[in-house]
């Protein structure tokens, strides 16, 4: 975790250099186009239509680096606590 | 001698129009002054003008239950799931305008209104083969492709024809994935567009088209897979240029421009030899452009180089 967490937040600065504000979905198509659309079948026919809609999309919505910022900023947290504790 | 000189005006019996087309255009148009009389809330709300079957079509299966063709749908700007019936009723399908442009010498902005007044309804029971191997049988009412055509008038220049789908993002959740290439764009050849069979849809099981169906109006070509037939058409434009479908620009493998139907020849993840009905769950063999080959092979004569069965 004390790893994982700074790396996250090192790829999400490559991302913010890199990209900007470009959505992390806009990201992934460029990618592999077909990608999210599969994502996108598998989540809404096997799973729950609202978990694409309400959570993912989101998700993808937003700015690239602002998922593994967020992520890695929660990890590097909880490694530091831990070392404390 | 008797001799009989045709006039202008002299028509074979064949030529007639059926009684009850007769009657029921004079009841439509009954209903019609009544509803102006009520006020245009109430016209708005006008249903679809009658239309006669056309028996030259018959699909060779059972009409597949209302129930089934509404509420299990594609029609990805609402969701990639079949469950959209209930986020398409948001869709506003009044007023309605349709643009035909391009290399047309006409060109026009029709109102739905407009175009089922205007247009020869028809009623044409096609099947529809989905590319994900699942079929249906029903009953459209609509109009040739090519009676649009003939009012606006192709220029010889123009070698195909691009449908366009709306694009409303207060009502379409699948338009927030900003890097698809909105709007839905499909086309085919001015070839494919002139076949008898190629079919302008404003309605189903005598009903104005539901908006999870396409309504106001959809396209339909029953020898391709039903990704072919573009939705909720705000755009026809005729062209030069080959277009690029939107779902071409996705997954350009799996669905292309031709995609007629074939079940020889496989999707890449699942065969296309069968394909299952709608309601009852039977499953039948799919057929070459299915079953229309009879109508449409002769287009693809020469096109062998081309991929035309995805």
């Amino acid at each position: 975790m004390r790893l994982i967490g700074p790396v996250l937040l090192a790829l999400a600065a490559g991302l913010y250099l890199g990209f900007g504000s470009d959505p992390l979905g806009a990201l992934l198509f460029r990618l592999d186009p077909g990608l999210l659309n599969l994502l996108q079948a598998v989540t809404q026919r096997y799973l729950l239509p609202m978990l694409w809609d309400d959570v993912l999309l989101p998700v993808l919505e937003a700015p690239a680096w602002i998922a593994p910022a967020v992520l890695g900023g929660v990890l590097t947290l909880l490694g530091w606590m831990r070392a404390r504790g | 001698m008797h001799i009989l000189k045709s006039r202008p005006w002299n028509l074979p019996e064949s030529s007639a129009t059926p009684e009850a087309l007769v009657f029921g255009r004079r009841q439509a148009m009954a209903l019609g002054a009544g509803m102006l009389a009520a006020g245009p809330a109430l016209a708005q709300q006008a249903g679809l003008p009658p239309a006669m079957r056309n028996t030259r079509y018959a699909p060779g299966r059972a009409i597949t239950a209302e129930r089934e063709v509404t509420t299990y749908n594609n029609f990805y700007e609402f969701g990639s799931h079949k469950t959209i019936s209930a986020a398409a009723q948001r869709m506003p399908l009044r007023p309605w305008t349709v643009k035909v442009e391009g290399m047309v010498e006409a060109p026009r902005e029709y109102g739905i209104e407009d175009l089922l007044s205007r247009m020869p309804l028809e009623e044409r029971v096609y099947r529809l083969r989905c590319v994900e191997a699942w079929a249906m049988v029903v009953p459209w009412t609509g109009f040739p492709l090519s009676a649009l055509l003939a009012e606006v008038k192709p220029l010889s220049s123009a070698r195909y024809v691009v449908f366009q789908t709306a694009t409303l993002p207060s009502v379409m959740p699948g338009l927030r994935q900003s890097w698809y290439p909105w709007p839905y764009t499909e086309g085919c050849t001015i070839a494919e567009a002139g076949n008898e069979l190629s079919f302008m849809v404003v309605g189903a099981y005598g009903k104005l088209l539901s908006p999870q169906n396409g309504g106001p109006l959809r396209f339909h070509q029953p020898w391709k897979y039903g990704f072919k037939a573009g939705k909720s058409l705000v755009t026809i434009r005729l062209t030069d240029q080959r277009p690029v479908s939107f779902w071409e620009k996705i997954q350009a493998q799996e669905y292309g421009f031709w995609a007629n139907v074939n079940p020889a020849v496989p999707h890449p993840r699942w065969s296309q030899a069968q394909e299952r009905m709608l309601g009852t769950g039977e499953s039948v063999p799919t057929q070459l452009f299915n079953g229309y080959g009879e109508f449409v092979a002769d287009l693809y004569t020469g096109l062998q180089r081309e991929r035309l069965w995805a």
